[in-house]
């Protein structure tokens, strides 16, 4: 009988650890888990002064393909959920202008564009959001993209100067997209 | 496992790994020989002891801190997405950890000095693991919610701070009577490491702001370096054709990364009742030289996109700008990988105590210099009851981390001694903890655990650990 209580305090101490429980968890709640950060940064930004245009006869003064393989690198074509291109042009030149941003794919074929008039200085900035995605237009132009072809043209004469200081058309691009990381 | 699985486990991971790896309740239970390995200088009165092979002392112990898993996957309903925002991303913070810590005794056995009976010698091989890993708030919220609509938001890159370590130790400990009322110890020990890996002292930010010229810029400022020990042995062992174990077991006996370390430690009697005892552990390092890869991202990089300015554009008009600007991010931010050897100091735990012995079992011995045993060595047996505190600290990659202890000890005659003990620290305000050391004959049996009120649900526990070992003991007048 002396040593009951020595028994008693190690049965006591071995229910104590070993009952142990746990309420319920459920670990497939993790196939409902989505990661889909919110990405942001610029895209493009071409600059042209006005002497530059005022040099170039006829209308078109510039057109340039410029590679950008960051919309088809593997991470951001395969993941991609929706996005939003967002444009913004300046123009201080004396002339009304007309700007072409296309996108193409990796054999130069146009998959989208967008097509900006502004007026001659003093104007306001022009500013454009386009939605990619299932509210907007096909996340395939993004996928597919490999380059930029940028061209503008004159719509005004070559000889006038703004009396802005360093005129310029200035065309400037950023792109946020929703990145599903799965 | 899908990839956001992958994802989601790093950043759990990367929050709930860790190393708290303080042993409350086997501190200074002088029943069990163990108790040595955190306290060199313990009171030690057996005549010898061999512990069971691979079950003389099995460890383990995993703590986070702020979250807990039934805080994300408990069944309640709601919305994971919701909880994770709520209780992880946006309730957590760069102090907040989690981590693990395993320890497992090879081998451990101790014996009387035959010549001079005050010393007690100890030895023995043990493997131990660990790791660690703070929670990394910036990067955890860049990579659920990205830049976006955060202009000005730096996104500090410290935030990563991770480390783990896989070793084999071998020790060897002296433990003295020096006078009726002190004893002191120390141990040496070998390390001979199996895996290392550490992402520490980063430095650096992400910011996007307003452009100059375009509407965005980005800014990566980095000084980061991940250094691994081990790690690609391990990766190729499919490809090498070797197993792990050989692959461990041929690092784990100087094969892998050297090291040596010390412990000392001590115990004081006041008085016959009042004892102080303390103890600095794992002062030391490990030189890792095998298998050595290193990773760094070191440098700094401000993009506003692809930048055609004309007439200078005009000047190459073929060139390619987009991979002009890759290839200036990477001469500007490079990634680079190297084998240098590097250094890695062990994490320093000190342990001290005050106990006061009270309720007296017997007559005690009678006071003389002329054994070692005569006085202090049955002191802690003699007196039924002990209460006392501890107070743990380990040295961290973000500051000591502190534990305070309150512990009650009793003893039931020579074959069972129970200790409670009621910690705080930065995991938990109410970590209860229960140990129990029986012996039957020679044989010694321990078990202990903490945290044991949140066994009634453990999913929702911040820490617990568990220890349990078999010993045979050989106690002087066979107690």
């Amino acid at each position: 009988m002396k040593n009951i209580p020595k028994y008693l305090y190690t049965f006591l101490f071995c229910a104590g650890i070993l009952g142990s429980c746990a309420e319920k968890q459920d670990f497939d709640q993790l196939d409902n888990l989505d990661v889909i950060p919110t990405v942001e940064a610029s895209v493009l930004y071409v600059e042209t002064p006005e002497n530059l245009i005022n040099q170039v006869n006829g209308s078109n003064f510039y057109s340039q393909i410029i590679n950008f393989d960051a919309f088809s690198e593997e991470f951001i074509s395969e993941n991609i959920v929706d996005g939003v291109m967002s444009y913004e042009v300046e123009n201080t030149t004396s002339k009304p202008l007309y700007i072409t941003f296309e996108f193409l794919d990796e054999a130069g074929n146009s998959l989208d564009s967008e097509n900006f008039t502004v007026s001659a200085a003093p104007t306001a900035i022009l500013q454009r959001d386009t939605a990619y995605g299932p509210a907007g237009r096909s996340l395939d132009i993004i996928r597919n993209t490999s380059a930029i072809r940028v061209s503008a043209a004159n719509l005004g004469d070559n000889t006038s100067v703004s009396t802005l200081p360093n005129p310029a058309i200035f065309l400037r691009s950023s792109a946020k997209f929703r990145i599903r990381l799965e | 496992m899908k990839n956001s699985h992958i994802l989601f486990s790093i950043l759990l991971w990367g929050y709930l790994s860790c190393y708290a790896q303080n042993k409350e309740v086997l501190y200074d239970f002088v029943e069990i020989p163990q108790a040595l390995l955190i306290n060199p200088g313990m009171n030690a009165s057996y005549n010898w002891y061999a512990g069971v092979p691979f079950v003389s002392g099995i460890y383990a112990q995993g703590a986070t801190s702020g979250l807990t898993v039934n805080d994300i996957f408990a069944a309640d309903g709601l919305d994971i997405n919701q909880k994770v925002r709520d209780r992880a991303l946006y309730s957590l913070n760069e102090r907040d950890e989690v981590n693990g810590t395993f320890q497992v005794d090879i081998l451990n056995g101790g014996f009387r000095g035959q010549e001079d009976p005050a010393n007690f010698f100890s030895f023995g091989m043990y493997v131990e693991g660990y790791a660690l890993n703070y929670w990394p708030k910036d990067l955890a919220i860049l990579a659920y919610e990205g830049n976006a609509d955060r202009l000005g938001q730096r996104f500090d890159l410290n935030d990563l701070n991770t480390r783990g370590q896989l070793i084999n130790v071998f020790h060897f400990g002296i433990n003295r009577q020096m006078k009726n009322n002190l004893t002191l110890g120390a141990r040496i020990k070998f390390y001979s490491g199996i895996l290392d890996f550490n992402s520490t002292n980063n430095s650096g930010y992400f910011v996007t702001n307003e452009g100059e010229n375009n509407l965005l810029r980005n800014t990566l400022v980095s000084d980061m370096r991940l250094r691994t020990s081990g790690l690609n042995e391990l990766l190729d062992a499919d490809d090498s054709g070797r197993s792990l174990t050989g692959i461990w077991t041929n690092r784990g006996f100087f094969g892998g990364d050297p090291g040596l370390g010390f412990d000392i430690g001590g115990t004081y009697y006041f008085n016959e009742q009042l004892v102080i005892t303390g103890s600095l552990l794992d002062i030391g390092l490990l030189y890792h030289t095998s298998d050595v890869t290193n990773y760094t991202l070191k440098g700094s990089a401000s993009v506003e996109g692809v930048e055609f300015i004309l007439p200078d554009a005009l000047s190459d008009p073929n060139a390619d700008y987009w991979q002009n600007l890759v290839d200036e991010i990477e001469e500007l931010l490079p990634f680079e990988e190297n084998e240098k050897n590097y250094v890695t100091f062990r994490p320093v735990k000190f342990y001290s105590s005050i106990r006061y012995n009270f309720g007296k079992q017997g007559e005690p011995n009678k006071v003389c210099n002329c054994d070692y045993r005569a006085y202090t060595s049955f002191r802690n047996l003699y007196y039924l009851n002990s209460v006392g505190a501890q107070l743990y600290a380990i040295n961290r990659p973000r500051g000591p981390q502190l534990a305070f202890t309150a512990f009650y000890q009793r003893r039931f005659g020579k074959a069972l001694a129970l200790k409670a003990t009621y910690t705080v620290d930065k995991f938990t305000a109410s970590n209860v903890g229960l140990g129990m050391s029986i012996q039957a004959g020679p044989l010694n049996l321990y078990v202990m655990a903490d945290n044991l009120l949140s066994y009634r649900n453990i999913a929702d526990s911040n820490i617990a650990s568990f220890q349990l070992g078999l010993n045979i003991i050989s106690w002087e007048g066979n107690r």
